[in-house]
């Protein structure tokens, strides 16, 4: 084919002109095409979440040869190391322990058809589903340990599966993942940014890769070309860090909307497979949560703190005093309504949730939101007005009008499911809020088996294999809580043996 | 590696007043760090691969310092105990130097992404 000749060539050019610049005398190993390769391994992985972790111990463990992660960023773990530390496991030994002996895999599925409305993908669920024992296996032989006889019910989920990492974060995975592949040979490297892929026709070959870089700069660093011999397999996370991208698919997310993520979720090579081929789908169906803090980065205390605030306390406007939802409603309802409140030259006027002090002060989400300065002890309205500017007097007639609300069990201003409302009497624990953008469940369509599909042809592109967030149109509509670290790991045990499957199909 | 460490000693002591990692002019316009000062001496490849063009990579911070676990952290100073950047719950070994130290400029380390309030600016 005339094009895949042209672009060696032209690959080369690139390849030449970059090395003379950057590396004078080294020698370079000419084995493929006109393309001079700084070096070769047999798998290359992009990303160290979850999935890329995942994926590079296991198919070191297959025993396919050398196996190489790189990561833009530095330091191990990209989103997956920053996130909450919850798992999703039908028939994990808590919960058998718990006596709750009637859920499995299929049970799991069943609550995520309700949740993907439609649009998920039931077969690919199943697969993770019924992998969820091996994932949890991996956890334990790599030393990661779990917080002792917990686990839970959590959102949208209609069994208690959900278990977590002793410390509450994904970075108990994370770094046990890492230290494992280190032990067992896997190559990982930071600050190696993925520049571009070297393709073969329908087939990877290796990719361009800015070595030092510097994230978020583009000029830092330098090119070299690695060669891959048997895999690309991309596991780099979704894109909701990339502001133009997320506009671009969804015009409605708001741009004053900050992230959960870790700052390098930015998708860029998402798009160059997208670039070659790689069909997109569902890109603009984009998780939002109406729980985080403007007082803090990331995923952050608020959504815990505010598991206490939606229930037993209030929401304010800081420009009236006044409450403006069903502080109860489900998340697009109260993000959007949250998102109304603004100042006159459109920032946002973020405001605040109150609830009761003393009967949660030894309740571990106050004393953590309180110790990092997310949310504040204040023991009158008064000081509320005076901290937030808020009109006092508003205030105290919202709170007093909400109280009689309360002792009525009745909202007649948002029909508010007042069972769980206390009196609000101070003093108050009082947070501010602003939605945050969540997870990405559009990305690149792969078969079961981690395939990437070319939309030209809707075939595979031959070596390529993509995992966790990057994918797209497995959960559907929305992604439950608890099920995204479940899929990243049990991906990345499916794609060691679809490249072992596919390395003997080519013998 | 010994020699080095030492010579960081003596220069630490002769420059009279200066905190160990405080930023000083140290080159022209080019800023660094008061511990650093007799590297500085030896021109810039030390640090960036030989030559001042390039980036400066970890292993020039662990031939002196050793490893980040290797590191230890003035625990009196921690906000909370799990605020040990060198021991940190989400990296751990998984970090670069880099993410959290930076020998020109005054940098803000990889933690102060989310926790905001537990870190003073490096």
């Amino acid at each position: 084919m005339q094009g895949r000749r042209n672009f060696l060539k032209l690959s080369a050019g690139a390849a030449i002109g970059s090395i003379a610049a950057t590396l004078p005398g080294t020698v370079q190993a000419k084995t493929c095409g006109e393309i001079n390769w700084n070096e070769s391994v047999d798998v290359i992985v992009v990303g160290s979440g979850f999935a890329g972790l995942s994926a590079a111990l296991n198919t070191k463990r297959q025993g396919m040869g050398s196996v190489l992660v790189l990561e833009k960023m530095q330091v191990i773990g990209g989103n997956s190391a920053i996130n909450g530390g919850w798992l999703a496991i039908p028939k994990n030994p808590t919960q058998l322990a718990q006596g709750i002996n009637d859920d499995s895999p299929e049970e799991l599925v069943k609550d995520q058809i309700i949740s993907g409305r439609g649009m998920q993908n039931e077969a690919a669920l199943r697969q993770i589903a019924n992998r969820a024992l091996d994932a949890y296996e991996l956890c334990i032989d790599t030393g990661v340990k779990f917080k002792e006889g917990f686990n839970i019910q959590v959102g949208g989920h209609n069994k208690a599966r959900a278990i977590r990492t002793q410390h509450g974060t994904g970075g108990d995975i994370t770094t046990k993942l890492y230290e494992a592949g280190v032990k067992e040979g896997v190559d990982y490297r930071l600050q190696h940014y993925i520049e571009d892929f070297i393709m073969d026709g329908q087939k990877i070959i290796g990719v361009k890769v800015r070595k030092n870089y510097r994230f978020p700069d583009l000029k830092t660093g330098s090119s070299i070309f690695i060669k891959a011999n048997k895999a690309v397999i991309l596991a780099n996370g979704g894109f909701a860090r990339n502001m133009a991208l997320r506009a671009a698919v969804d015009p409605s997310l708001d741009p004053t909307l900050d992230c959960t993520n870790a700052l390098g979720a930015t998708g860029e090579v998402t798009l160059t497979a997208m670039a070659y081929g790689a069909l997109p789908v569902h890109m603009n169906l984009i998780q939002t949560g109406h729980w985080g803090s403007p007082d803090e980065g990331g995923f952050g205390w608020s959504n815990a703190l505010l598991s206490i605030g939606w229930h037993q306390g209030a929401s304010i406007s800081v420009l009236n005093g006044k409450r403006f939802m069903d502080e109860r409603a489900d998340r697009k309802t109260c993000s959007e309504a949250i998102m109304k409140n603004r100042n006159s030259d459109g920032s946002p006027a973020y405001p605040i949730v109150l609830f009761n002090y003393n009967n949660y002060a030894e309740d571990h989400r106050v004393t953590r939101a309180l110790r990092d300065k997310m949310a504040w002890k204040l023991d009158s309205l008064d000081d509320i007005a005076a901290k937030f500017d808020i009109p006092a007097d508003e205030l105290k007639h919202s709170i007093t009008e909400y109280n009689t609300h309360v002792k009525a069990g009745k909202d007649p201003l948002f029909n508010r499911k007042m069972d769980t409302a206390e009196v609000l009497t101070g003093p108050f624990v009082v947070s501010r809020i602003w939605p945050k953008v969540h997870y990405c469940m559009g990305g690149l369509k792969t078969d079961l088996a981690a395939r990437v599909i070319d939309g030209r042809s809707m075939e595979s592109i031959k070596n390529l294999y993509a995992i966790g967030e990057v994918t797209g149109g497995i959960h559907g509509e929305a992604r439950l809580s608890s099920t995204s670290c479940l899929e990243c790991l049990a991906m990345g045990i499916v794609v060691s043996e679809t490249i072992k499957a596919d390395l003997k199909g080519a013998v | 590696m010994n020699k080095l460490l030492l010579t960081a000693l003596l220069s630490f002591v002769v420059s009279q007043g200066a905190m160990a990692g405080e930023l000083v002019k140290m080159k022209g316009s080019t800023k660094g760090r008061v511990n650093h000062e007799f590297i500085y001496q030896d021109g810039c490849q030390s640090c960036h691969q030989g030559s001042g063009r390039k980036n400066a990579t970890d292993s020039a911070c662990v031939e002196c310092h050793g490893d980040i676990n290797s590191i230890d952290v003035d625990e009196t100073k921690l906000a909370i105990p799990e605020a040990n950047p060198h021991k940190s719950l989400h990296y751990n070994q998984g970090a670069s130097c880099l993410a959290c130290h930076g020998e020109h400029e005054k940098k803000a380390p990889v933690c102060a992404e989310c926790h905001r309030t537990w870190f003073e600016e490096m």
